[in-house]
């Protein structure tokens, strides 16, 4: 009787840790899991900025588009299962990015669930799992885990040190050695290939091209340095652009491409009397990032 | 770009695309989606530092002598129809003094 009232006394105590690593099974689990709205209270400015980001919209895509619907459905691509009920996490190799904590925090039954809602155009559900404050302080912050250890589960990451922070669970916030570096943002925003899948999967290669044809050249500049300027005395966490804001997106455009023209009208002698009415366009274009153009 | 004659008719019209190419490297074949694309085939898009420099020459139709050459450089986002239009230039170029 003793050792019985001892084992549950140790499986009560035991019980709130399990709950705690228990992975998430559905959209809103994983959702709530990672939910950054209290966030809000103290960087109100900073989160509004976020919340038109398209790291708040990231399985969204491009203007509203769910982008991974393809590797839901059977027969479209290698990814694909024979029905949503048989998807698995590695049915979405575009989590690995556009869904970090899904990796670390949600098991296959949340695959499922995600393949359902992908199936059913359920945008209202899908449109909750975002790259929250959480994902990028927290869990893609550490990159050096083998020296540096992995992110600690009560500490956000940031470009200072700040001793005390007001939160019932992130009460501490410590420096980040990568968070003002670009390999911070080129852990999604890639290099080529994603060859560890056992299809290649290729997005967005921004970081290679940034890597091998501007610091090549002789470009010293950090992503955060264009692409999160200080905006009323906080970095802008909308990391422009905003693709759904064709104004704003055309501003950032056109302040960062332009085309010189040239025009030449003449009669061309091609032979002996024979003039040919010819006209010249020369176009030059330039542009003045520190990655090609397009790329993401 | 394209040019057309003082009543409108488009006598010359070219497109010039920036951007990275890709296939699945099982086929030659151009593809879009990150879930089938392996490898970049070819990379025309604007590169940091470089200039993209291009030369059209127009061989007007008999008579014309006269053209509005309109030029647009546009940022196409998922498909044609849908862009930005980052710069256009209009210019009247004419072969008579």
């Amino acid at each position: 009787m003793k050792f019985l009232k001892s084992f549950l006394v140790v499986l009560l105590v035991l019980l709130p840790a399990v709950s705690f690593g228990k992975k998430a099974q559905t959209i809103e689990e994983l959702a709530k899991m990672y939910d950054s709205t209290r966030c809000k209270e103290c960087h109100e400015e900073i989160y509004a900025r976020w919340e038109k980001s398209h790291h708040a919209r990231s399985l969204m895509g491009v203007q509203g588009g769910m982008f991974m619907t393809p590797l839901a459905m059977k027969g479209k691509t290698p990814f694909s299962p024979d029905s949503p009920d048989k998807a698995t996490l590695d049915t979405f190799p575009c989590f690995k990015c556009h869904l970090p904590q899904a990796l670390v925090s949600a098991d296959d039954a949340f695959a499922v669930d995600y393949s359902k809602a992908l199936i059913a155009q359920d945008s209202k559900r899908v449109s909750q799992l975002r790259i929250t404050c959480i994902v990028c302080h927290n869990t893609k912050a550490i990159i050096h885990q083998l020296s540096d250890g992995e992110p600690e589960k009560n500490v956000l990451y940031g470009t200072k040190e700040v001793a005390s922070h007001d939160d019932e669970f992130f009460t501490k916030i410590k420096k980040g050695k990568i968070m003002d570096h670009a390999i911070m943002c080129g852990q999604c925003h890639g290099l080529g290939p994603n060859l560890e899948f056992k299809n290649p999967v290729q997005c967005a290669t921004l970081y290679g091209s940034y890597e091998h044809n501007y610091i090549s050249k002789g470009g010293t500049q950090q992503c955060q340095e264009c692409h999160m300027q200080d905006v009323d005395g906080f970095a802008d966490h909308l990391i422009a652009p905003n693709w759904d804001d064709l104004a704003g997106t055309k501003e950032i455009l056109q302040d960062t491409i332009s085309m010189d023209v040239q025009t030449l009208g003449y009669d061309w002698l091609l032979k002996s009397k024979d003039w040919k009415p010819m006209v010249v366009v020369n176009t030059k274009i330039t542009q003045n990032a520190g990655h090609r153009i397009p790329d993401g | 770009m394209t040019a057309k004659t003082k009543d409108g008719k488009e006598v010359y019209n070219s497109e010039k695309h920036y951007h990275t190419q890709a296939t699945d490297c099982k086929t030659n074949k151009m593809l879009y989606g990150a879930q089938v694309k392996t490898q970049y085939i070819r990379d025309t898009a604007l590169q940091p530092y470089e200039t993209k420099a291009e030369s059209f020459e127009i061989m007007l139709p008999e008579g014309v002598r006269d053209v509005d050459v309109i030029v647009s450089l546009r940022y196409e986002i998922n498909k044609p129809s849908n862009f930005i239009e980052i710069a256009k230039v209009t210019r009247k170029v004419s072969l008579d003094r």
